[in-house]
């Protein structure tokens, strides 16, 4: 055995695979399309709307198949109330210091605000005709909802990694930079969704699809810095991507699903298949992002 | 609350008998690896491996020969879960299941744990794992339904040599100190204490005498709470937050002229007119 | 010496045993020994679990152990520190025959290049194995008269060569007859009775006819004056019927002559120091490939922790009987302890660690076919044991406590046959079975092999894994019917239709007619009963729980089968049987016994009750053998066990009082009872000088107050007997010893360094090279023990030639402390299976290169007898040896697998000889010699 083994290489993995790379990566998408939501509620255009109301189909079922995904993974699926409700003392199971704790209240009243945005968004567009709900709806004070949950939605975006940080595991516990990885993978995959829903709907102006890709362009570099920061406070540990999860890392997270969108989106002449093709690259980017993390240390068996 | 309980371990004496494994699974009736028909790990004698849901004592092996010989040891040491002042499992638990007895041990009751798996990569000694009967996390429980009623852990019960020593901290403490002064004493100056010194996460209830670096014998040198990456992991995501928003405020909010589509201009020409 | 009592040592040296991994109980004394300072020692051809604790670690070559302690007597005798502190000179001359004077005939193996004199051809039968035999006639005492060595000396063997006279039977009790004879059976009877035994086993268990037989000549040193004609013509004047006292008294001979001051070249202690010269440090290193620096260390420990105020131990188990000179390995101990002062005194001896739980028991109340009750020779058709006063004449020992004799046999005789026995009939001598050559498990198989047994029982025993597998498992094949009891259906219950020739192909279960019957067994807590343990120590366990479904105990099955057959036999007029007829077997639960019991399982306590011994008239129970009397007024199965049972309702076996912890010096006389009369240490007079006094305050253990003897431990000497007290000329048993001779059940009182009887295999131990082996014996002319045993009529036996190139590397076998012995009751519990789920072989790095092997590679091993597999484990804890010169690799292999269970693989036992030592007929399972190839085959 070499010198100096990090402590964290003597602690075992929890097997969270798949299912959690999927909810993570839902999670952020749905967070994060609640997040432009609220900007555009703020400060958009009224040719905008559209776009916010694509944002709650998306977050809403995204939010709720994460739940699902959440509940599949437990040992004792049957149980999984017990993260809410002590299941003993009948009080409530809450611990600020402890991400999954939080981690859970928030996800549950994060897809409560994501229902009540999809709800609405039916209703604006007037499929459900029943006067009161529309009231109801109306009179919701729509700037308030949208802050709320936006930073909900942010916060369940960055809290995944946070979550992964909050352990002992190689990587994960070895950085300070994954809730923001995560938080901005997740604001730069749901811009690329809405941009898809943009090219696909009309009429949603092409003015709100560039703006889209303009504020995708800034989330990726902020993204991109996130990752390097991440990358060199790993030190030593950095050397598990010494792999084939490095070279995932950088060819299919880095290139196919940063640099390159950056570079299709920095083009002057618009041309929609590459506004589109970007878009697809990030959401792949952006799964691929949440593969190599949670994976690449789950890898890792105790003793290193 | 009883006065805090737990195990001093003394690898010195430890002959590798395995009892205390082989006691730990018939009092707590746990399963075997594949029941019974597990492989050879090349690995010393060892071919339990870890501690896990189903082993909550593994004696590990170490060989130390050097090429002709004229040096060699013979490692042993049975590691368990470490009882943490500062629990990371405890910290973590979504469902309170873990707990802290009256015994100042930690028990996972299995009745309330919905295996979630987050103790798991808390634990900064890799103690705990899935029971595959339960489907949830288990590990040593400290004997807590011996202690209950005035027994030793099963363990320390078994064990022939009495490399497990079960007690309260206070005497544990004191016997380790004695035991490494006379080892010392006779020459082996390697001898020091593991988890003794409260500087470790508060004090391990079971703690360990050791002859070579903690991680010879598998145990991290700084093991650490989850909660310390809390703090930063936070204020870095509100960073990227309030980046992330005002990157939002700047391209969301503001049109280029060269988003302007052609019904747009048409529009203004119009007015012009 | 017993377990706890090394706590109390200050050496101990582990050699010949793996006692962490295979007594890791009994190691606890060993750990309290070591944390108060305790150097332990580790001599083993492997570094195991063992070494891992021990200060120093000597590696040496397997079957190589009589040139290890040679050395380390020649150093001995020869050190600055011997021969100027008194203490030693005074315990030897004292306390041993180191001053006795030899015959002038006999011939040391310095003379004869290796052997001694009276080496003859084998002349008996074949199934008794032997390649050749001793006349042990001029190993004798020189006596004060001259003639006096007119008579042959029973031998070890005297139950298969017909032997005019001698005696047999001595507690066999390792380290305590170890303390007695250095070159004794008794060493042997733990090294086999104990372990050996098990290793032939008979249905007989472990105990092995060996103890008897080699204590059987433990005594016959002492050979009555008269030839066998005068003897006839003596019988005359001795009464046919008791008392025997009278006969005793005229067993008695002149005295040994002796030197004390040791100068006459002809007394044992010359004789031995000239024997051992040529054992050097480089001897040590050339035979055994242990560096020569770290032989010296352990010399050097050795005499630096014994005498007046140090004592050190040895302990040894089978890897010291498991060869053809294994009890002369325990005699060469037992002799360098006693030159070291290191016997009957506290934390001082030769343990024993015996095998199987309670197979000291199993000899003490014996499962040998050889001896009975109390190791008194069974009555064979090859000794004159015509008459019950024949069997006397030819097996007491006047002198010494076995002097007896006549007391225990009658007693037991009348435990046999009970108010049928009577002074007018022999006390129903002549109902008597007797034997008529070798039964130990060896013989019976291969006379199994040839068709000549009909039907066996295997109770407790799983011979188709055990030893030759093979052709054990052929044997087998061979009965009509075959009775299993047991808890698991084990190898031996499968062999007809799992075993790996079935398997092959190569036999078919069709045509194996044998019938098998599997009866299932009670486990040990669902019995209640003693244990009897290494240290002669008996513990009462209870009975947690009846057992479930058909299971039955032992003492369940064997009652009611004896009860089935005498039922079968009442009706019978035949003369032959009458004895049968009227055997004692009444130990029917009487109604309203406390408990929960089994329909028709027997009361162990009144079968207590009769080994204990009671007045024949009024059933009152024997307070000790020393009530016994020879006229039949006493009933008592088992001498050696009488005071465990004293009234009733007080078994001594159940009592459970100890001293509080930290006395070690103390042993814990209320734990227990432990055989004889409830002694500890035995021989302990001498722990006091020869003036009574301790030899000092920190070894105080027995010593003379003024009035009698008083101390830690039941004194084992006549308690009024002052320390300057005369031996009483003529006079028989212990009176026939002076206040300075210890060794009571010794004919003259000493500690044998130089034993003229008792092992059939020479006096002193000679280094020989075991039956297989990869080089020249460097050491004499004379390659193997010219006498040991080898089975040439079972086929399936070859063994390779010296050096021979195919087989270049030295095997030895051994246990691990996951599994027990043939894996019956370790592989089927998934607990200890996983921890160690396969078969491996050990090897060291050296030899996996030049091999080609890589750690877990399946690995093939070949022996002139077979071929198995096994994963390879390289490791350092392995390291290849240079032997005259020449490196020679060693491997090792755990024997635990077999084709049942939870976890299988291959039998390591398909891979051994039927070859063993003479004396006890105990396997050469330690040493023998292979081949290991990468194995191409891929899984099985
Ligand atoms: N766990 C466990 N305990 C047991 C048993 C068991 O099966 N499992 N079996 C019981 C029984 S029946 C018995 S008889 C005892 C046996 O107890 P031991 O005799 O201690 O057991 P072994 O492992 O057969 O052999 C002991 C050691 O002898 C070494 N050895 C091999 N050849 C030689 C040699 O030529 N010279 C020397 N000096 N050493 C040699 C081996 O490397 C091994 O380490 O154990 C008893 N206790
Ligand atoms: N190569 C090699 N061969 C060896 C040895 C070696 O060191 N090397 N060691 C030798 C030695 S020392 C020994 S002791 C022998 C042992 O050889 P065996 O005695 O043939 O092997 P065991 O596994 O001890 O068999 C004991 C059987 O008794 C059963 N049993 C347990 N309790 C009870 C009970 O209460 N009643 C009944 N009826 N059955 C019970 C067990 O299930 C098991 O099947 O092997 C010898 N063979
Ligand atoms: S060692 Fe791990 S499992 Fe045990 S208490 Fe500490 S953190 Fe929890
Ligand atoms: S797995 Fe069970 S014990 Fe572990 S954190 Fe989750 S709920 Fe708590
Ligand atoms: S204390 Fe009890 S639960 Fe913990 S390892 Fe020991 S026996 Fe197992
Ligand atoms: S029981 Fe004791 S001696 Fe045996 S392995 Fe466990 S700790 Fe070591
Ligand atoms: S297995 Fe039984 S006999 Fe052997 S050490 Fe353990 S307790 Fe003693
Ligand atoms: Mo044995």
């Amino acid at each position: 055995m070499p010198e100096a083994i990090p402590s964290t290489f003597f602690t075992r993995p929890p097997e969270w695979s798949w299912l959690i790379v999927w909810y993570f990566f839902l999670g952020g998408l749905a967070g994060g399309a609640a997040f432009i939501a609220a900007i555009l509620e703020l400060i958009g255009r009224p040719g905008d709307r559209p776009l916010i109301r694509v944002a709650y189909y998306i977050a809403f079922p995204a939010m709720v198949i994460s739940t699902l995904l959440l509940i599949a993974d437990l040992g004792r699926p049957e149980r999984f109330w017990h993260m809410i409700v002590q299941s003993e003392t009948a009080r409530p199971a809450f611990k600020s210091w402890s991400p999954i704790s939080f981690g859970a209240w928030l996800v549950g009243l994060f897809t409560i605000f994501t229902f009540i945005g999809f709800v609405r968004s039916f209703v604006e567009e007037g499929y459900l005709r029943w006067g009161w709900l529309a009231d109801a709806l109306r009179d919701l004070p729509g700037k308030l909802f949208a802050v709320l949950s936006g930073l909900l939605g942010l916060w369940v975006a960055g809290y995944t990694g946070v979550l992964l940080a909050v352990t002992n595991r190689p990587i994960w516990a070895d950085t300070s930079f994954l809730g923001a990885l995560f938080l901005l993978s997740g604001a730069s995959t749901a811009a690329a969704a809405l941009i898809l829903a943009g090219h696909a709907m009309r009429p949603v102006p092409d003015a709100s699809v560039h703006r889209l890709e303009r504020l995708d362009t800034g989330v990726m570099l902020l993204e991109l810095l996130a990752l390097l920061a991440l990358v060199f406070s790993l030190g030593v540990v950095a050397r598990v991507w010494l792999s084939w999860w490095g070279a995932l890392l950088v060819v299919g997270v880095v290139l196919a699903g940063i640099l390159v969108p950056l570079a299709l989106h920095a083009r002057r002449r618009r041309f929609w298949p590459a506004s589109v093709t970007a878009a697809v690259l990030v959401l792949i980017g952006g799964f691929l992002l949440r593969v190599v993390m949670v994976l690449s240390s789950e890898g890792i068996p105790y003793g290193g | 609350m009883a006065e805090p309980m737990g195990f001093f371990t003394d690898s010195t004496v430890c002959i590798g008998c395995k009892a205390c494994e082989v006691a730990c699974k018939e009092w707590n009736q746990l399963p075997a690896t594949n029941g019974g028909q597990n492989t050879l790990s090349g690995d010393s004698y060892d071919n339990t491996r870890q501690l896990d849901g189903i082993h909550w004592r593994h004696v590990r092996f170490i060989e130390q020969f050097n090429e002709d010989r004229s040096q060699g040891r013979w490692l042993m040491n049975s590691d368990v879960c470490k009882h943490c002042v500062q629990a990371g499992c405890l910290e973590v638990c979504p469902t309170g299941a873990i707990i802290r007895t009256e015994f100042d041990t930690v028990v996972i009751q299995s009745d309330v744990c919905n295996g979630c798996r987050d103790c798991i990569p808390a634990c900064p000694f890799g103690v705990i794992g899935m029971n595959p009967v339960s489907n949830t996390a288990q590990k040593c429980t400290l004997c807590y339904d011996r202690l209950k009623v005035g027994l030793e852990p099963a363990c320390a019960k078994a064990c022939p040599t009495d490399s497990i020593n079960f007690g309260t901290i206070a005497d544990l403490r004191q016997m380790a100190q004695d035991r490494v002064r006379k080892l010392r004493a006779e020459g082996e100056s390697r001898a020091y204490l593991y988890g003794a010194d409260p500087g470790m996460l508060g004090g391990l209830n079971a703690f360990f005498l050791l002859v070579d670096r903690p991680e010879v014998y598998g145990l991290p040198a700084n093991p650490q709470l989850p909660s310390r990456n809390l703090g930063p992991n936070a204020v870095g995501a509100t960073a990227a937050a309030v980046l992330a928003g005002i990157v939002g405020y700047f391209t969301l909010g503001r049109d280029r002229p060269e988003d302007r589509t052609r019904e747009d201009r048409t529009g203004e020409e119009v007015r012009r007119a | 010496m017993y377990p706890g009592s090394l706590a109390a040592s200050d050496c101990i040296v582990f050699e010949g045993s793996n006692m962490a991994e295979c007594h890791p109980v009994a190691f606890r004394w060993v750990m309290e020994g070591k944390r108060k300072g305790a150097t332990l020692i580790h001599v083993d051809p492997r570094f195991t679990r063992t070494s891992a604790l021990c200060d120093v670690y000597a590696p040496i070559r397997s079957g190589s152990d009589v040139a290890f302690l040679g050395g380390l007597i020649n150093y001995v005798i020869n050190s600055k520190r011997w021969n100027e502190e008194p203490f030693f000179r005074e315990f030897v001359v004292n306390y041993t025959n180191a001053a006795t004077i030899i015959s002038d005939a006999f011939k040391d193996a310095e003379d004869l290049n290796g052997v001694f004199s009276g080496l003859e051809p084998y002349a008996g039968d074949p199934i008794n194995g032997f390649i050749g035999q001793y006349n042990s006639e001029s190993w004798q005492y020189a006596r004060t008269q001259i003639g006096d060595q007119g008579r042959v000396a029973a031998t070890a063997q005297s139950g298969e060569q017909p032997v005019p006279s001698g005696q047999a039977g001595q507690p066999a009790d390792a380290p305590d007859t170890a303390q007695a004879t250095p070159t004794g059976g008794p060493p042997t009877q733990t090294g086999q009775s104990g372990q050996a035994g098990q290793a032939q086993g008979g249905p007989a268990a472990e105990g092995g006819g060996t103890a008897g037989r080699a204590a059987a000549t433990a005594r016959s040193g002492e050979q009555p004056v008269q030839s066998g004609a005068q003897q006839a013509g003596q019988a005359e004047q001795v009464p046919d019927g008791p008392p025997y006292d009278a006969l005793v008294r005229s067993l008695r001979k002149p005295e040994p002559r002796t030197d004390p001051t040791l100068r006459d070249p002809h007394t044992a202690f010359q004789i031995l120091k000239r024997h051992f010269a040529r054992y050097t440090p480089e001897m040590v290193e050339r035979v055994t490939g242990c560096p020569r620096e770290t032989f010296i260390k352990v010399a050097e420990t050795l005499l630096d922790n014994s005498g007046p105020d140090k004592t050190s131990s040895f302990c040894y188990a089978v890897a010291w009987t498991q060869h053809t000179n294994g009890p002369q390995t325990i005699s060469c101990a037992a002799l360098l302890q006693l030159l070291l002062g290191n016997m009957g005194r506290p934390g001082g001896g030769v343990m024993a660690l015996r095998g199987h739980a309670t197979i000291q028991g199993s000899t003490d109340v014996p499962t040998l076919y050889h001896s009975i009750h109390g190791y008194m020779s069974h009555p064979s058709v090859l000794k004159k044991h015509d008459t019950l006063k024949d069997y006397l004449l030819t097996e007491t020992l006047p002198t010494s406590y076995w002097a007896n004799e006549p007391k225990f046999m009658v007693s037991y005789l009348k435990s046999m046959y009970g108010a049928a026995a009577t002074p007018e009939n022999d006390f129903g001598y002549g109902w008597h079975p007797r034997i008529t050559g070798d039964h130990s498990h060896f013989p019976m198989f291969i006379l199994m092999d040839q068709g000549k047994v009909r039907g066996a029982f295997m109770i407790g025993q799983n011979p188709a894994t055990s030893i030759n597998a093979r052709l054990e498992r052929r044997a087998l094949g061979k009965l009509e019917w075959l009775v299993v009891k047991d808890n698991f259906e084990t190898e031996t219950a499968a062999f007809w239709y799992r075993s790996p020739e079935v398997q092959r192909g190569e036999v078919k279960p069709e045509d194996i007619k044998t019938e098998v019957f599997f009866l299932p067994s009670a486990q040990v807590a669902e019995t209640e009963g003693s244990f009897t343990n290494t240290q002669r120590l008996l513990q009462w366990h209870e009975k947690a729980a009846n057992p479930p479904g058909d299971c039955r105990s032992d003492a369940w099955f064997t009652y009611q089968l004896g009860k089935r057959l005498k039922a079968m036999y009442a009706s019978s007029t035949e003369p032959r049987d009458e004895g049968f007829k009227a055997l004692g077997w009444d130990y029917d639960m009487d109604a309203g016994t406390p408990g929960e019991h089994v329909e028709g399982e027997p009361d162990v306590h009144k079968i207590l009750k009769e080994i204990n011994g009671y007045e024949t008239a009024t059933g009152n129970h024997l307070k000790s053998f020393g009530d016994l009397k020879d006229d039949g007024s006493t009933t008592c199965a088992s001498w050696i066990y009488s005071g465990v049972y004293p009234a009733p309702g007080q078994n001594r076996a159940a009592s459970r009082k100890s001293l509080p912890p930290g006395t070690p010096e103390r042993p814990d006389l209320e734990w227990g009872f432990a055989w004889p009369a409830n002694r500890r240490v035995m021989y302990n007079r001498a722990s006091a000088r020869p003036d009574g006094k301790p030899w000092s305050e920190r070894k105080k253990y027995i010593w003379w107050d003024g009035q009698k003897w008083t101390g830690y431990d039941v004194p084992d000497f006549p308690t009024n007997k002052p320390p300057d007290a005369k031996a009483k000329p003529g006079a028989i048993g212990l009176d026939a010893h002076s206040g300075t001779d210890p060794f009571i059940m010794k004919a003259d009182g000493k500690g044998w360094i130089f034993a003229p009887t008792g092992l059939v295999d020479g006096p002193l131990p000679a280094h020989y090279e075991p039956a297989e082996s990869p080089v020249q014996n460097p050491i004499y002319k004379q390659q193997t023990s010219p006498v040991y045993k080898r089975w040439a009529i079972a086929d399936n036996n070859e063994l390779a030639k010296v050096g021979d190139p195919n087989f270049p590397i030295v095997i030895t076998t051994y246990r691990l402390t996951e599994h027990h012995l043939s894996g019956a009751m370790s592989r089927w519990n998934p607990w200890l299976a996983e921890l160690q789920p396969e078969l491996f072989i050990e090897m060291s790095p050296e030899l996996a290169a030049e091999k080609g092997i890589a750690n877990l590679d399946w690995v093939r091993i070949t022996s002139p007898r077979a071929s198995v597999r096994a994963k390879a484990l390289v490791t350092r804890r392995m390291r290849p040896f240079t032997i005259d010169g020449k490196r020679v690799h060693q491997v090792g292999m755990p024997w635990h697998w077999g084709f049942q269970g939870v976890v299988t693989g291959d039998v390591t036992n398909e891979l051994t000889a039927l070859v063993g030592d003479p004396n006890v007929s105990i396997h050469e399972g330690k040493a023998f010699v292979c081949n290991v190839e990468k194995d191409t085959g891929g899984t099985v």
